[in-house]
């Protein structure tokens, strides 16, 4: 049996035994390349999950649905690596119970389809532990390299040009399972922190503070830079703030439910004598 | 016989219009996406494209536009007013869907006030449509009333030539005939054959769509919700989209000094209609779905007589989540047989 069809007979189980009352999963799209996110209910339209190459969008995101998991009830949902990391920090930040959570895991090493053992966030500790050591597969290296290699004036004209396209649409935001403040610092307007203009220095500052605010929680999983209708690419700069929390505080976003959230948390013996 | 501009002229057209003072402004490349914007040569343009990333609407309504300078002190309060850029411009290059999409707007930001933002660059502007000569799975002006070689909002249509080496021209205003009598001696008479326009099948009804949405008992229907729950509230397809025109007036800066600007906004974001007490009368994602649909297809026609959609597919073909327009309304054309 494929693993799509292992995975629609384990989520019509689900459903059926009452255990889930949802599955998101993927399913058929616009264009034959595409996948969209779906909402499974009932145990009878489980045959519409579509489980291929092209299901590479982060779902964990809707878990944080307003309303979705406030009763007792659990929801499925299927994730790869990033995904569950994605749980793990919601649930590190008190988002949500990962107890209500079925993970339905696969995973794409180089676009192979692979099933993942496992369906609560602590069977996969092994799994996104040796993540942490790995070394990240990321989509423009090279010219993160280049990036790294230029002076501070190359470099802020490259972002300057990048930035320069954005325009403020938030769907980079709205796309991350890790942007679920009900009231971003951006949409504040009492005082209006963060102005709402999309010039080339509102755009900078909308994605500084975006850059910052993700920095140690952020999974890479690439759904901003999916999202992004203008092609900028926000990757390189989750990978180098990802690469920079590594190095500094030996932090991997995601590692399990009750991990301390790098950048708010204070210890006593901090060498630091301040904290932000 | 028709008159034609063949591909190796365009440079020199292109100098032209330069020489003459006016802006050239054509689809272009800049940074991996693909946008309107001004430029030196013709070979900068990029006239393969089916339709640019970004719409032609930021030519005339920018995403941010100052409208005044305040400074406020004890003894007065000063105020200086933002004009629009000024100077003649030719877009050369739009797609019929995109001018089309001006001209949806036209009435609109004429109605109660005259914008003189939109109407100054309005009346600034030639603009030379191509006919579509290839589309994607997500045109879908048909389906809207319009085609690959709609005449609306354009001044000057330019239909390919099957050869591939230009284009026959047709001047449709008078605006387009000035602008090229000044390259009259860069065209050729001839008879070069137009390729066909594109096939764009239609993809729902219209009609049958605004009559459903007419029916106050679909108001409340279960249809909004199931079919917009992947709906993440972003504002990619409003500001792509060449005819979503909301804005929101922005003071950036403080209190006693600072500028008023007019900024792009989305029926998407749930600030949109968030009230000062914290009530939002649009409080679910498929509330602001249906406003958007039923604005396009129901307020703006009622009120304008067109659709306020041309068709150019980017809220679909861009979403993050495969929604868009299209699949609403391919749904609300089955519900309504
Ligand atoms: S910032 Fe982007 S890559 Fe990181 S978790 Fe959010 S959506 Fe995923
Ligand atoms: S998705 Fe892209 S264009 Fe939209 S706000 Fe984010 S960075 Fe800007
Ligand atoms: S339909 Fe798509 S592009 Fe439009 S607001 Fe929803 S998620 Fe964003
Ligand atoms: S609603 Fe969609 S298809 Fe219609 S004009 Fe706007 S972006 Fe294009």
């Amino acid at each position: 049996m494929s693993i799509e069809q292992q995975y629609r007979t384990r989520a019509k189980e689900l459903l059926s035994a009452g255990e889930v009352k949802m599955v998101i999963g993927y399913g058929a799209g616009t264009t034959a390349e595409r996948r969209r996110p779906i909402f499974i209910t009932s145990p009878d339209e489980t045959e519409r999950l579509v489980l291929d190459s092209a299901c590479i969008a982060n779902l964990s995101g809707y878990l944080v649905t307003e309303g979705l998991l406030s009763d007792e009830k659990r929801v499925a949902v299927f994730l790869r690596p990033e995904g569950i990391r994605a749980l793990n920090v919601l649930a590190a930040e008190a988002q949500l119970d990962p107890l209500q959570v079925v993970i339905i895991g696969f995973d794409l090493p180089k676009g192979e389809l692979k099933s993942l053992q496992g369906s609560s966030v602590d069977d996969f500790t092994d799994l996104l532990g040796a993540l942490k050591e790995s070394t990240p597969d990321v989509d423009g290296r090279e010219l993160l390299e280049k990036i790294e290699k230029m002076s501070p004036e190359e470099r802020f004209a490259f972002w300057q040009e990048e930035f320069s396209k954005c325009i403020k649409c938030y769907a980079c935001r709205q796309a991350c399972p890790m942007c679920y403040c009900r009231r971003c610092i951006v949409d504040s307007n009492q005082p209006q922190w963060v102005n709402t203009s999309s010039h080339t220095l509102g755009n900078f500052e909308w994605n500084i503070v975006r850059a910052f605010h993700l920095s140690g929680r952020c999974v890479e999983c690439g759904n901003c830079d999916r999202a992004c209708p203008v092609n900028i690419p926000l990757r390189l700069i989750n990978r180098k703030m990802a690469q920079e929390v590594l190095d500094s505080f030996n932090h991997f976003a995601g590692t399990s439910k009750t991990q301390e959230p790098v950048l708010a948390s204070f210890k006593k013996d901090d060498s630091e004598t301040f904290i932000l | 016989m028709t008159k034609i501009l063949f591909t190796d002229k365009l440079d020199s057209c292109v100098e032209r219009w330069r020489s003459a003072g006016m802006t050239v402004i054509g689809p272009v490349q800049r940074a991996n996406s693909s946008v309107y914007d001004a430029v030196k040569s013709a070979s900068e343009l990029d006239l393969n494209l089916v339709l640019t990333d970004r719409s032609i609407k930021e030519l005339f309504f920018p995403q941010s536009e100052p409208m005044l300078r305040y400074a406020i002190t004890k003894a007065e309060i000063n105020t200086d007013e933002f004009l629009p850029p000024s100077g003649p411009r030719i877009i050369f290059g739009a797609r019929a869907c995109d001018a089309s999409g001006l001209a949806i707007d036209d009435p609109l930001f004429g109605w109660d006030y005259k914008d003189e933002y939109w109407f100054q660059r309005r009346n600034e502007s030639v603009i030379v449509t191509i006919a579509c000569t290839k589309a994607d799975e997500f045109c879908m002006c048909t389906s809207l009333k319009l085609s690959p070689d709609s005449t609306k909002g354009s001044d000057i249509l330019l239909r390919p030539l099957e050869n591939n080496k230009g284009w026959q021209v047709e001047e449709l205003t008078d605006r387009g005939r000035e602008a090229f009598k000044s390259v009259a001696d860069l065209l050729q008479e001839g008879s070069d054959p137009a390729a066909a326009t594109v096939t764009v099948p239609e993809k729902f009804n219209a009609d049958a769509c605004a009559e459903w949405l007419k029916n106050p008992e679909n108001f409340e229907s279960r249809f909004w919700k199931e079919i917009s729950a992947r709906c993440i509230g972003c504002g990619s397809c409003t500001y792509l989209c060449p005819t979503c025109h909301c804005f929101d007036i922005q003071d950036e800066g403080g209190s006693f000094e600072g500028i008023r600007r007019k900024n792009w906004d989305s029926c998407s974001f749930a600030l949109f209609t968030m009230h000062t007490s914290g009530h939002n009368p649009r409080s679910t994602q498929s509330a602001r779905w249906r406003q958007r649909i039923m604005h396009k297809f129901n307020y703006f026609p009622g009120k304008f007589s067109a659709n306020s959609c041309s068709g150019c597919g980017r809220c679909t073909r861009e979403c993050p989540v495969d929604m868009g327009i299209t699949e609403t309304l391919q749904e609300i054309s089955k519900l309504s047989q």
